[in-house]
């Protein structure tokens, strides 16, 4: 166990801190007596409960393209945001600057929510201490750009020199630390310091006329020492420039209802679109999710066991607190076929009776956090995936994906596969590429027939959006059957 | 900060921070901002959220050398760090001398035009107002639940109000302010099997008098909730394709994706070499329409400091230009035009779109895509369909999980007719489209 609070040196330049007691922000001038205050304005119309989120993020990016290493950004933000409940009703505001004049302003926009009603009083703010699931070895902030531009010029390099069809090749590095701060009128007071990289090489190849894009990313909670294990570019570089490759020779599947086997690993995006979207409890209170009536119910085969985990370390969808100040935990949603749980952040685990399982998480301080996906994954069964692909007549094999969507309510999902191969008698044969599966999401789990031993976790850079917001999350999967869904590929 | 004058002087600072420290040329924007956004469930309002922004961003040549930069944290002290490292860091690049501005007589704004973008209600807006508005929208919304099983409807109103000022070393100038509105509502119904079918719709425009009224915008939304109700996949096969106005811009997308400096440049485009040649069906003319009043893609100039000018973009099918900002020009060794569009207009037909249907025997209206993606290398594409199986016009099936694949060229040139009524979906101005003989996967 590490102490989450801990003092880090200032990413902006500024004067020693005026009073202590909240750690990291004390640096703009936040201070636990105003803290206070503020939690007292936005409790002083009756709302019930209320939380401030601060947050300050840097983060860098430096691309690689035509042999120069000529571009980078940066960005910082910062900010806070005012949440007020009543009941399931939110009110919240934001504002960039952390003076008190502007915190106190949008404590009293956000406690219009609530309509009179006893005035409760904030508790003194107790530092909590969590896990700690991504320790930094070698801060971002240390590590300036001539340490980042070698790094793409041998990806570059080792793309090219992969095989002569390359013609363009783009690297990408992007790197980035948040710290934010959750104050809570129980006394909750909770700071987590988030590293995030993301790196991405992309290729275009070129035969016989024909070109073909594909790129592959490596995401991680993590400092510069991620970087650091070359394997770990080189991986990235191969499997870039394979998979452009295989996609000069691959052509569009048939069309129709056909037996679909997920390959390990990214496959999970069928988890979190057909599954883990309507499983987020936001949904199920407000009765508008097709899973919200089937909590303890048959929901697929003893061999379907689906998990959301936060508490992988260094996952991109790990956290060590979620934006409302509960710990991360590792929650079952269907264990052995039956579902056993929703993803809960305060507000739908009080509607259910249950407590909150860490999942309320939001995109910044601009808005109000949800219910969300952290790392979603299938557990492993008991079948080699060869004798899966092995039973299988005539169906589509589908080994990477692009982005996915879902009805929360009809529950029709869908997830557009990449690279893939046709399977014909048991076999692997012609490359597939570039179709949208569709099917719907309990219809689907029905469907699921096999399940793999070899349960991977996606190492790329996965973005989940909902309601405007993105966050950062993973997703993971064995080899799996499913016994139909609809391509949408030709003839 | 809230007047024009304060965020030009506060963008002309930090410009000469930018040139103090070494940046030969430099491009700044500073904006700001306030919206507020409402939801209303169930007879009480679920949401309320307010927010502040405010951003300064910089675009550096230091050496040759180019590095983009933003912040939120305009703190003087932090500004003046920030800008420091930003110009530091630039150092530390590869030179890439075709980041260069634009020469000073090639920049400024477009005369002569008032884009009429400011609303001066939303300043005005009072709080209460803004609740019983939206009270009162959601009874339009309710009082049209008729014989259908309605689980949950949410109504939702939002307005916006943003100032940004931009600054060049090479003199341009300029500041441009805007408002808008929205007002929007789901709905979902129970149906068979314990589907809860959903449906949405909202408007935006950059003057409150410009939305549409609570009556009509409950019509549009029961008739889509209600459309959706025992839908399924239709039989695999080729139909022909009324693609309504809503899921239009979508597939836009994916013809304007591989127009852009960028795909071009970098190899992902399927419109490489294809500059003045027939992309698809003689029907087939878009626009950009940067100077259209009260639109909320209008500009007076682009990123680049261009004057913005109306630009066609596709003629009678013939692709008749590309979307080329300074940089990818002069990258492509072509002349810039824009690298970005305003408002994309795609050109009317004579008919309206029940007309066409009714013409049709047997035709799938598509009114949104699920998922599915675009090869912007390639074209290929292949999307999740949901919408209707019309006979003559008549609703026969609602249609869910089935797909559309094939290959962009190939969909243009069966662009048969657009149809006479034209809808505002954010800087899209579109007809629904019928498109002749699509494959359709289903069951």
């Amino acid at each position: 166990m590490q102490a989450i609070i801990t003092d880090i040196p200032p990413l902006v330049d500024r004067g020693a801190a005026t009073a202590p007691g909240c750690g990291y922000f004390e640096r703009f001038g936040v201070t636990a007596q105003l803290l206070h205050r503020v939690l007292c304005e936005a409790l002083s119309q009756g709302g019930e409960d209320a939380d401030l989120f601060f947050e300050h993020a840097t983060s860098t990016m430096v691309a690689m393209t035509d042999g120069t290493v000529n571009r980078a950004s940066t960005g910082v933000e910062l900010g806070m945001g005012v949440r007020v409940v009543v009941g399931d009703q939110v009110g919240h505001a934001s504002t960039e600057e952390l003076t008190p004049e502007a915190m106190l302003s949008a404590a009293r926009t956000a406690a219009r929510i609530a309509t009179g009603g006893g005035r409760r009083d904030p508790a003194p703010l107790r530092p909590q201490s969590y896990a700690d699931r991504y320790p930094m070895k070698r801060r971002w902030e240390t590590v300036g750009l001539q340490e980042r531009v070698p790094l793409l010029r041998t990806w570059e390099a080792a793309s090219f020199a992969r095989d002569p069809r390359i013609t363009k090749v783009q690297a990408y590095l992007s790197d980035g630390e948040r710290v934010v701060l959750i104050a809570r009128p129980d006394g909750r007071l909770v700071q987590d310091h988030q590293p995030m990289t993301v790196a991405f090489v992309a290729c275009t190849a070129e035969e016989g006329g024909r070109r073909e894009s594909a790129s592959y990313n490596l995401a991680a909670r993590s400092g510069m020492e991620f970087w650091e294990d070359a394997a770990r570019g080189e991986h990235m570089v191969r499997e870039a420039v394979d998979r452009t490759l295989f996609l000069l020779s691959a052509g569009a599947p048939p069309a129709g209802e056909l037996p679909v086997v997920l390959g390990p690993g990214a496959s999970g995006i069928l988890l979190h679109e057909a599954v883990g979207h309507g499983l987020e409890a936001d949904f199920c209170r407000k009765g508008v999710s097709i899973y919200g009536t089937l909590l303890g119910q048959r929901v697929a085969d003893e061999q379907v066991t689906v998990v959301d985990d936060g508490t992988l370390p260094g996952a991109r969808g790990a956290i060590n607190t979620d934006d409302e100040g509960t710990p991360a935990q590792r929650t079952v949603l269907i264990d052995r076929g039956v579902l056993r749980g929703f993803l809960h952040d305060e507000i739908s685990a009080r509607h259910f009776g249950v407590a909150p399982t860490g999942s309320g998480r939001r995109e910044s301080f601009r808005s109000p956090p949800l219910p969300r996906m952290r790392v979603t994954f299938m557990q492993a069964g008991e079948h080699p995936p060869e004798e899966i692909i092995a039973g299988v007549e005539k169906g589509i094999y589908c080994s990477s994906f692009a982005n996915g969507q879902v009805q929360i309510g009809a529950g029709d999902f869908a997830f557009f596969m990449r690279h893939g191969y046709l399977i014909e008698r048991g076999r692997l044969t012609r490359p597939i590429k570039d179709a949208n599966l569709v099917g719907n999401g309990p219809e689907a789990l029905r469907r699921v027939r096999l399940v793999g031993r070899d349960l991977a976790l996606d190492e790329g850079g996965w973005t989940c959006g909902k309601d405007g917001q993105s966050v950062p999350v993973g997703q993971g999967m064995p080899t799996v059957l499913i016994s139909g869904l609809v391509v949408g590929g030709v003839g | 900060m809230s007047s024009g004058d304060e965020l030009l002087s506060f963008a002309r600072a930090a410009l000469r921070l930018a040139q103090a420290a070494g940046a030969q040329e430099a491009a700044v924007s500073v904006g700001a901002g306030v919206s507020v956004e409402l939801a209303q469930r169930d007879g009480r309002l679920e949401q309320a959220t307010e927010s502040r922004s405010r951003s300064l961003s910089l675009r550096l040549l230091v050496d040759d050398r180019y590095s983009s930069h933003g912040t939120a944290d305009l703190r003087t002290e932090a500004v003046e760090v920030f800008v420091r490292r930003a110009v530091a860091a630039t150092r530390l690049l590869e030179p890439d001398p075709d980041r260069a501005l634009p020469p000073a007589e090639a920049c400024g704004e477009a005369r002569g035009v008032d884009l009429d973008l400011w609303d001066d209600q939303q300043p005005a807006v009072d709080p209460d107002q803004r609740r019983a508005a939206l009270a009162r929208f959601e009874a339009a919304v309710l009082a049209r639940r008729g014989c259908a099983s309605l689980r949950s409807a949410t109504v939702y109103s939002g307005d916006s109000r943003s100032e940004g000022a931009t600054v060049f070393s090479n003199g341009f100038e300029s500041f441009a302010r805007g408002t808008s509105f929205g007002l929007g509502a789901s709905l979902t119904l129970v149906d068979a099997g314990g589907r809860l079918p959903e449906a949405s719709c909202g408007h935006g425009a950059t003057h409150q008098a410009d939305l549409p009224g609570h009556d009509a915008l409950a019509e549009e939304l029961w008739s889509l909730g209600l459309r959706r109700l025992g839908a399924r996949p239709a039989p695999s096969g080729r139909y022909p394709m009324l693609l309504e106005h809503y899921a239009v811009g979508r597939l836009l997308g994916m013809l304007l994706g591989p127009m852009s400096g960028s795909a071009l440049h970098y190899g992902r485009s399927c419109l490489a070499g294809r500059l003045g040649q027939r992309i698809g069906a003689v029907g087939l003319t878009l626009r950009d329409e940067p100077l259209l009043p009260r639109e909320a893609g209008s500009r007076l100039a682009d990123g680049d400091g261009f004057p913005s000018r109306p630009r066609t973009l596709v003629e009678g099918g013939v692709l008749s230009t590309y979307l080329l900002g300074q940089y990818f020009a002069r990258r492509l060794g072509m002349a810039p035009t824009t690298g970005s569009t305003s408002n994309v207009v795609l050109a009317p037909g004579a008919r309206a779109m029940e007309a066409i249907a009714a013409d049709l025997p047997r035709a799938i209206r598509v009114e949104s895509f699920l998922g599915g993606n675009a090869n912007s290398t390639t074209g290929d594409f292949s999307f999740g369909v949901r919408g209707t199986l019309l006979e003559h016009g008549q609703a026969a099936q609602a249609v869910a999980e089935m797909n559309i694949a094939g290959n962009l060229f190939d969909l243009l040139e069966r662009f048969a007719e657009p149809s006479s009524d034209v809808h505002r979906h954010g800087t899209y101005l579109v007809p629904s489209v019928l498109f002749d003989d699509i494959q359709f996967s289903g069951v």
